[in-house]
C-alpha cells in the first residue's frame, strides 16, 4: 500500500533530471513527500528512495540530518520561534512561554489537542533587526508581542477568519518554474 | 515587503544600498530604469575580456563578505576558464550566522543586483550555470528570487544569448533545510549534492573539484551584489572606500540591545562606536554596552572598553577578533555574559555535524559544564574544564571552523569577563539582574545529557 499519491511519485521520478547528478533530487523529493503528508514516515522515506533508486537508509540519513524535515507528526500550523542571542536579548523567552500557553502545549514538538498547532524553538532565522521574531508556517513575523501571538492563534482557530497570508511555499519550485527546461545534465563516465 | 530597518537612499558611502527604498526595485524594469541595472552585465558580455573583469575585481580589493574575508578577485582567478567541461558558480545564500541578516536584506530589496553580480561571475570564470543555495527558512527571498529569475529569462538576460552574446547563462535555486553547517562551503557542496552536510577535507579545493566534482566558484550574496558597482565604476573607485587592506563598504546587521537595530552600510575602518552608538542608537536609556560580537556569534567578543575598535579586518584581528559575517550583536549591562555564552554553546553543540570528534564531543562537554556552573554547582574544576574544552575545539583540530567558533566564544568571554565566570562558579552569584537569555534544554545533545 503506497503512502504517496501516484502523481507525486511521478513528480519525484522526474526530479533527478533537473540536476547535474541525480542524487541532488533527494531533498526536493523529501520536500514533496513532507508537503503531502505533513511529516516523513519511514514508509514515505522508503517510497522516496525507491522512486529515486537510492537506498532507504541513505534517504533516512539525509532526512534526519536537517531540522526542516519532520520525522514526527506536527501541528497544521507551526511556530518556529527564534531563541538565539539577538532574539533572547529582546524577550523571546517570554514569547515562547506565551506561545505554549496560547496553543495549549507543554513542550516543543508537542501537537495541540485540536491538531492545529505545534511549536519549535529554533536558531537564528536571519531577521535580527526585527527581534524578537519567528516563522509561522511559511511567513516571518516581526517585533513579536504577546498580543500579536494571541491574534495569530485566534485567526487560525476561527474557521471563518480570512485565510492567513502564509500559503504553503511551492516545493521544490513554484508552478511557473515547473516544466521549464531542465538544466543540461552532465554525467561523468566514471565515478561521481 | 517589510519595513526597511537600516541603510537606504543616497549617501556618500552607499554602494550597495543606494537604491534601496525605491518602490518596486525588485522588479527588473525598475532596477534597470532607476538603478542603472544590468548595464554592468551588458558591459562585461559585450566589451570586456574575462581577464579584465578579474583585474577590476582584484583592483577593487573586494574581500568575501561571508565570513572568511578571502580576496574575491584572487578566488575568481583560481578557476581555469579554459578547462574543458562544465564549471559552476555556487552562491552561498544560506545565511545563518547568529546575528546576521544582511543577505536577506539584499535579496528582499534588490534581488536583481545580486543576480547581475552572479551572472557576471559566471561569465568571468567560464560557467554557464549558477546554483543559488538559499536557506530553507527564507521564504520571502526565495519567492523574490524565483520572480526575478523568471523576469531575467523573459527579458533574455538568462538564456542562450544574453545581451546578444553567444554565451548561455542560467540560474537555478536549491533550498537548504535548516543546517548551520551549510554555511561552510564544502558542507554546502555536499548538501547540494544531496548528502548529509559534512565538510570535506581539502585539498582538493572547490576551484578544482567542487559541485558535482567540477571546478566551482563559491561566493556569498553580498560579495556578488557588490560586483555590478565595481564593473560600472571601476575597481579603483571602490578601493577609495575603506582602508588599504579592507577596502570598500559592508553591510553590518546590528541587533540586540540597541535602540535602532538595522542593517547598516558601513565604510570599513569606521569604529564600532559609530556603528553601535551612532547608527544603531546605542542601548536603551540608562543602560551601557557591556559586550558586543563584532562579526556574528563566531567572532570573539569585545568589551565596552573596545568600542573604538575599527571595523576593518586588520584592526579586528589586532583586537583578537574578526569581521566575520558583519553581524554585530550588542548586549547591555543588564545581561549576564556567562548565560549568553551558554546559549551560544548550545547553538554550536546543536549544529555540530558530528564528523570531527573534538567538535562533536567538545560542544557537549561545554554545554554540560555551563549547566553545572549556572545551576550553582560550579567550582575551579568547571572553569578548568571550560578552558581545556575551548582549547580542544580550536587550532585546526577540526575540518572546518565550527569548532573554532565554539571555542572562541568560551575563550573570548573568559579573556574579558573572567570575573563573571568566577562569580558564578566560585561564589555562586550573578552580578546582573534582568531577564537572562532562555535557559532551556532543547538541543538533542542537551536532552540526551539531561536524560542520561
Amino acid at each position: 500500500m503506497s503512502v504517496l499519491s501516484p502523481h507525486l511519485v511521478d513528480e519525484i521520478k522526474a526530479l533527478p533530471a533537473r540536476y547535474p547528478q541525480p542524487r541532488s533530487a533527494v531533498m526536493p523529493a523529501l520536500d514533496l513527500a513532507q508537503e503531502e503528508l505533513g511529516y516523513l514516515t519511514p514508509e514515505a522515506m522508503s517510497e522516496v528512495a525507491v522512486a529515486l533508486q537510492l537506498d532507504p537508509g541513505y534517504v533516512e540519513g539525509v532526512a534526519t540530518f536537517y531540522t526542516l524535515f519532520h520525522l514526527q507528526p506536527i501541528g497544521k500550523h507551526r511556530f518556529y520561534v527564534c531563541t538565539n542571542l539577538s532574539c533572547s536579548l529582546r524577550g523571546s523567552g517570554e514569547i515562547v512561554d506565551h506561545v505554549k500557553g496560547a496553543i495549549g502545549v507543554k513542550d516543543a514538538g508537542e501537537v495541540s489537542s485540536d491538531g492545529l498547532f505545534s511549536y519549535e524553538e529554533v536558531e537564528c532565522l536571519g531577521a535580527c533587526e526585527f527581534a524578537p521574531m519567528m516563522r509561522l508556517d511559511h511567513q516571518y513575523h516581526y517585533d513579536l508581542t504577546v498580543e500579536k501571538i494571541d491574534q495569530l492563534v485566534a485567526e487560525r482557530k476561527s474557521p471563518s477568519a480570512a485565510a492567513p497570508a502564509s500559503a504553503p511555499l511551492p516545493n521544490p519550485l513554484p508552478e511557473g518554474e515547473r516544466g521549464q527546461p531542465a538544466p543540461k545534465r552532465v554525467r561523468k563516465k566514471k565515478g561521481g | 515587503m517589510a519595513e526597511l530597518r537600516g541603510s537606504f537612499g543616497d549617501a556618500p558611502n552607499h554602494v550597495l544600498t543606494r537604491w534601496f527604498g525605491t518602490p518596486d526595485l525588485h522588479r527588473l524594469a525598475v532596477y534597470e530604469s532607476r538603478a542603472g541595472g544590468y548595464v554592468a552585465l551588458r558591459k562585461v558580455l559585450l566589451e570586456m575580456a574575462p581577464a579584465d573583469i578579474v583585474g577590476e575585481v582584484k583592483k577593487s580589493g573586494l574581500r568575501g563578505r561571508g565570513g572568511a574575508g578571502f580576496a574575491t578577485g584572487t578566488k575568481w582567478s583560481f578557476i581555469n576558464r579554459d578547462a574543458p567541461g562544465p564549471k559552476y558558480v555556487v552562491v552561498n545564500a544560506d545565511e545563518s550566522e547568529p546575528g546576521t541578516s544582511k543577505d536577506r536584506y539584499i535579496l528582499e530589496n534588490s534581488p536583481h543586483m545580486f543576480l547581475e553580480g552572479a551572472m557576471i561571475a559566471a561569465y568571468t570564470i567560464g560557467a554557464n550555470q549558477v546554483w543559488i543555495y538559499i536557506r530553507g527558512e527564507y521564504d520571502a527571498p526565495y519567492r523574490m528570487l524565483v520572480e526575478a529569475i523568471a523576469e531575467a529569462r523573459e527579458k533574455g538576460y538568462l538564456g542562450s544569448k544574453p545581451m546578444g552574446k553567444d554565451y548561455p547563462l542560467d540560474v537555478q535555486l536549491y533550498r537548504g533545510h535548516g543546517a548551520y553547517i551549510c554555511g561552510e562551503e564544502t558542507a554546502l557542496l555536499e548538501s547540494l549534492e544531496g548528502k548529509r552536510a559534512q565538510p570535506r577535507s581539502r585539498p582538493p579545493f572547490p576551484a578544482v573539484k567542487g559541485a558535482w566534482g567540477r571546478p566551482t566558484l563559491l561566493n556569498n550574496v553580498e560579495t556578488l551584489a557588490t560586483v555590478p558597482w565595481i564593473v560600472n565604476n571601476g575597481g579603483a573607485a571602490y578601493a577609495k572606500f575603506g582602508t588599504e587592506k579592507s577596502p570598500g563598504t559592508r553591510l553590518m546587521s546590528v541587533s540586540g540591545n540597541v535602540r535602532k537595530p538595522g542593517v547598516y552600510e558601513v565604510e570599513l575602518g569606521q569604529t564600532f562606536t559609530h556603528v553601535i552608538m551612532e547608527l544603531a542608537g546605542g542601548p536603551p536609556d540608562g543602560r551601557k554596552v557591556k559586550v558586543f560580537w563584532p562579526g556574528g556569534s563566531s567572532a570573539p567578543v569585545l568589551p565596552e572598553s573596545m568600542l573604538d575598535t575599527h571595523t576593518d579586518m586588520e584592526a579586528l584581528a589586532a583586537a583578537r577578533s574578526m569581521g566575520g559575517s558583519g553581524g554585530v550583536i550588542v548586549m547591555d549591562d543588564t545581561h549576564c555574559v556567562v548565560r549568553a555564552a551558554y546559549r551560544l554553546l548550545r547553538f554550536y553543540a546543536h549544529e555540530s555535524c558530528g564528523k570531527c570528534t573534538p567538535c562533536r564531543v567538545g560542544g557537549d562537554w561545554a554545554v554540560r559544564t555551563y549547566e553545572r556552573i549556572l545551576a550553582n554547582e560550579g567550582s575551579e574544576v568547571e572553569l578548568g574544564i571550560l578552558e581545556r574544552v575551548a582549547d580542544g575545539l580550536q587550532n585546526g583540530r577540526c575540518l572546518c571552523g565550527l569548532g573554532d567558533s565554539a571555542g572562541w566564544v568560551i575563550d573570548s568571554t573568559f579573556r574579558h569577563f573572567r570575573e563573571e565566570y568566577e562569580d558564578h562558579a566560585l561564589r555562586h552569584t550573578c552580578n546582573v539582574g534582568g531577564a537572562p537569555p532562555a535557559l532551556r534544554a532543547t538541543s538533542p545533545q542537551v536532552e540526551r545529557i539531561a536524560n542520561a
